[in-house]
């Protein structure tokens, strides 16, 4: 029941906030506020807590209702580790999206905070869905108030991005939908039986073409979520145009539902097409990796070259999942945080450059140090934090990754490695040109802020505690990362060796 | 004889014949409007009534089961809604006599009825004719508008034409198998080689004839121009009114025991069903003007039910029903946001979508609730039309349909497009700080109206349960 709540609450809430707008902005946002402290109160004890419900693996909470009894599609949420991780990955960026709002948004602010809340509740959906066809429900409706975050609030450009975020993601989402009918029909065929349960479902024998066929769909969609390349096309005018609060949700939660489901879905439920695809999936993730730090590398937009470093992390997420070990799977839960906590700063941290100087563009740029030492000094930290510095929570996910990737695929680890040095290349020149050298002009030299400045450095130390000991997250992550390796799949995995 | 199988039928045509008597009495719209409306819901009543018929009633005229009375009460739920607009729609100060319009407008209905239930070629044409009739005249209502009067030219000759070929087709059917009755042609039609074909040449021509009424591609031509001409109410009869009639004779016919389509017929059917959703979707993109769009839409979604319609098996069945629910309801919902932003005073409704810009900061209500009809036009969560599309796809699936789903899926995608454009226009900042025109004086109707529209897509989109089991009733 509290997993429900956990859904209800924002849903609910967003409405609240709604209404609320008819009073004053202010209420709106306290109201927001405080549904995502309510949202992280129901949250937080679950982790200690056992599924009442009985479901095959290690999970801390369950719940189960009937939906549409006439699919058997039932109303199944679960919640393990890496969900618990990403659920309140979610309701901690929320909250630190509400607060950068405070200055940001000044128009229909209900309606922006009752979208913020529902495409939060979405997220968090789709990490504790257990029947397949409520995860693609929750799916789509985390793209509809995002779209209209991007749409009415964005930057110059924002109805083409926003249309095209939509494009991308509604288009995969059809995928998702046939691949789902078509594997639960395969079920049906199998065993006279129509569900959508997860559980079920991972019993499916899915061999063949039409096994691959159904796998393909869901790893095209998941690696668009991603942005890996070759469909990555989206992501950097729609994290660009987005506005701070939009960007931040980007690229910490919804890039992140991708990768989710490339390790709860494609794996367990078609294990033989995934590791048939492995050797491709990998390619792809090394592409992704050097692409998107060699177009970050030539970015000016400031913005839009953390967009592009946010493809070439999700890279090595994508060769994580796809070399099927338990050290790169841990590595990627790791990343899947840090990136989401430090991207998720340096959206903000743009955010309030450009509402300072209203500019994105690195040319003019230069010699913030001087004027503004503190969004400086946080700047040039997370810089570093995602460029991978040891120490920090980052490079403890990509080591572990590399090092998982190593005994499996040595040449992909090698070239993926090699990723780092265009890495280092566009953080230094990031920091070089917005930071240090001559001031160009006047302007703003309003620093952070003690709002800001708190925001900062709650992000901050979780990164460090992420960089200098992140094994109680990797606690939590363990057991749940069995869940991805359910024995139906591992004997179908033999099967198919043996035979 | 028993007429409590056709209870509904009966009280429709009373309520036909005797509303012009209500009208000599007291000529006052809201009277008329009033008991029109109260006639449809004692109609609508009277289904579960006649559902409990001991003896079918009327067995040479009407097929009553409860497939037929089915679509008769969503006929009538359909046709309620809309006269809740249309109740609206008329404003006082429009010049001209508006209390013609009920009476149009339930004569339309009860043909529409008749369609449904029809069970031999003659009462299939007097309903089609009664209903087309009935539209030419709503169409056209408001004579001093030129659009609506070229609109309804427009229908006239077009439908005109393809109700000759319907009775041509007719003529042919009863040539070769002597008889009238739609489950008995294919068994009475003598088995030599003259007689079949000329069968298949009345059949084609009916197809023909249907073909028009539903505007799937190569038929569609008429729609763009009669939607965009007609006033919104009728645009949401023509669009709802019209197909849910057609609609259930067709699916009457496919339900038959013992009909099974031809190859060749299933392959006509493919490429209609394909050209329909491409065509649709690919000419709604240019469209600057949002009946044209709903029309156009209106085309890909009845390519879509085409779909479903292949799909053999119970799942095809309750998913074309469950389409066409979803359908009608958005559509009329769509046509409620035009006709409650409009005055039917003025020249033209408010159509374009750039007249729309801005509802999200004037009315942010009712441009939440288009917002909620286009997602459910697109198919997206958490609008009933998702839940729909699913269904389509669910029996696309089951039988296999894998080239038209991956059709549906591309023009789908496309579709979004011009929906997500609609949105958007409605999202961005007004020009100036003023109202639309129509906003501030959204009557109580009016409002009821879009809310009792508008609830059961939310409702139905979040828990579909209750309609999928109150459907699977129809096919018992």
């Amino acid at each position: 029941m509290m997993l429900a709540m956990l859904l209800i609450v924002p849903i609910a809430g967003g409405l609240l906030a709604w209404l609320a707008g008819r009073f004053s902005p202010l209420a709106v946002r306290i109201v927001s506020l405080l549904v995502l402290l309510l949202d992280l109160a129901i949250a937080l004890p679950l982790l200690h807590g056992t599924s009442n419900i009985a479901m095959p693996g290690n999970w801390m909470a369950g719940f189960n209702a009937p939906w549409i009894p006439a699919f058997g599609m039932n109303f199944r949420l679960g919640m393990d580790g890496v969900s618990w991780l990403l659920a309140v990955l979610t309701i901690l960026i929320g909250i630190f999206a509400i607060i950068v709002s405070w200055d940001e948004i000044d128009d229909g602010v209900g309606f922006f905070h009752a979208n913020l809340l529902w495409s939060l509740a979405g997220a968090i959906g789709v990490f504790v869905a257990l029947d397949m066809f409520l995860f693609f429900y929750f799916w789509e409706l985390m793209l509809v108030p995002m779209y209209f975050i991007i749409a009415i609030w964005g930057h110059e450009n924002r109805r083409r991005a926003a249309i095209k975020f939509f494009l991308f993601t509604q288009g995969s989402g059809l995928l998702i939908l046939l691949s789902i009918l078509a594997l639960a029909f395969l079920h049906q065929q199998q065993t006279g039986v129509l569900t959508f349960n997860y559980f079920e479902l991972i019993q499916t024998h899915t061999f063949g073409t039409f096994g691959f066929l159904v796998m393909l769909g869901l790893f095209i969609a998941f690696i668009v979520k991603l942005a890996s390349f070759p469909v990555h096309a989206w992501l950097p005018e729609t994290h660009t145009e987005a506005p701070t609060a939009g960007s931040v949700i980007l690229a910490s939660i919804l890039l992140k539902t991708g990768a989710y489901g490339l390790l709860r879905f494609v794996i367990p439920l078609v294990p033989m097409a995934a590791h048939s695809l492995a050797p491709v999936a990998l390619w792809l993730g090394v592409g992704s990796i050097l692409y998107g730090a060699f177009l970050a590398y030539g970015q000016s937009d400031l913005k839009k070259l953390i967009a592009y470093t946010s493809i070439s992390h999700m890279g090595f997420v994508l060769i994580g999942v796809f070399v099927f070990n338990n050290i790169a799977w841990q590595g990627v839960v790791l990343l899947l945080v840090a990136h989401g906590i430090s991207t998720g700063a340096l959206f903000i941290i743009v955010g309030s450059v450009q509402h300072r100087l209203h500019t994105r563009n690195l040319a003019q740029m230069g010699g913030m140090w001087t004027d503004l030492p503190r969004l400086s000094s946080f700047g040039t930290f997370f810089i570093l934090a995602s460029m991978g510095l040891p120490g920090l929570g980052n490079f403890v996910g990509e080591f572990l990754i590399l090092r998982g990737a190593w005994s499996v695929a040595p040449l992909i680890t090698v070239i993926a490695a090699i990723g780092l040095i265009p890495a280092a290349l566009y953080s230094l020149i990031a920091i070089q040109r917005a930071f240090h050298g001559p001031v160009d002009e006047e302007r703003d030299t309003h620093d952070f802020g003690t709002r800001e400045t708190a925001m900062m450095l709650v992000l901050a130390a979780a990164i460090i505690y992420l960089g200098v000991y992140p094994q109680p997250v990797l606690n939590i992550a363990a057991p749940s990362l069995n869940n991805m390796q359910p024995q139906p799949a591992t004997a179908m995995l033999k099967e198919t060796r043996a035979g | 004889m028993n007429l409590q199988g056709a209870a509904p039928l009966v009280i429709l045509t009373i309520l036909a014949g005797g509303l012009p008597g209500v009208v000599a009495i007291k000529r006052c719209y809201g009277l008329i409007s009033a008991v029109a409306g109260l006639g449809l819901v004692v109609a609508l009543l009277s289904i579960p009534y006649a559902l409990q018929a001991p003896v079918p009633a009327l067995p040479a005229m009407f097929t009553l089961n409860a497939l037929s009375l089915g679509f008769i009460g969503l006929i009538l739920v359909s046709g309620l809604l809309i006269l809740i607009l249309a109740a609206g729609y008329w404003q006082a100060q429009t010049p001209l006599r508006r209390e013609e319009y009920p009476l149009l407008f339930v004569a339309g209905i009860l043909g529409a009825a008749v369609l449904a239930a029809a069970a031999n070629f003659m009462m299939l044409f007097i309903g089609l004719e009664t209903m087309t009739l009935a539209m030419i005249g709503m169409i056209a209502y408001p004579h001093f508008r030129p659009g609506a009067e070229e609109a309804g030219m427009k229908y006239l000759v077009l439908s005109g034409m393809s109700s000759s070929f319907v009775l041509f087709g007719i003529g042919l059917i009863e040539l070769s198998s002597g008889s009238l009755n739609i489950t008995q042609i294919i068994a009475a039609t003598p088995a030599d080689a003259a007689s079949r074909e000329m069968l298949i040449a009345g059949l084609a021509m009916i197809a023909i004839g249907t073909g028009f009424k539903l505007s799937v591609v190569p038929f569609h031509i008429w729609v763009p121009d009669v939607y965009a001409g007609a006033p919104a109410p009728t645009g949401a009869y023509v669009a709802v009114i019209a197909k849910l009639g057609v609609l259930a004779v067709l699916i009457r016919v496919i339900n038959l025991p013992g009909v099974s389509l031809p190859a060749g017929v299933m392959t006509l059917i493919t490429v209609i069903a394909i050209l329909s959703m491409l065509a649709g979707n690919l000419l709604a993109l240019m469209q600057d003007n949002l009946k044209r769009i709903l029309g156009y839409s209106s085309i890909a979604h009845l390519g879509y039910l085409l779909v479903a319609m292949l799909a053999a098996g119970t799942i095809g069945q309750v998913a074309v029903v469950f389409y066409i629910v979803a359908y009608a309801i958005t559509m009329i919902g769509a046509f409620g946001v035009i006709a409650v932003l409009s005055r039917s005073s003025d020249a033209r409704d408010i159509d374009k979508i750039s007249e729309l810009r801005g509802l999200f900061w004037t009315r942010p209500a009712l441009a939440a609730v288009m917002t909620l009809f286009l997602l459910s036009l697109a198919g997206i969560p958490p609008a009933l039309g998702f839940i729909a599309k699913m269904y389509i796809m669910a029996a696309g699936v089951h039988t296999q349909l894998w080239g038209l789903l991956a059709v549906m899926v591309v023009s789908g995608v496309i579709g979004l497009f011009y929906y997500l454009n609609i949105i958007l226009m409605m999202s961005m900042k007004p020009h100036t700080e003023e109202p639309l025109p129509g906003v501030l004086a959204i009557s109580i109707p009016n409002r009821l109206a879009i809310a009792m529209v508008s609830l059961p897509i939310l409702a139905f989109g979040v828990a579909p349960s209750p309609l999928i089991a109150l459907l699977k009733l129809m096919f018992n």
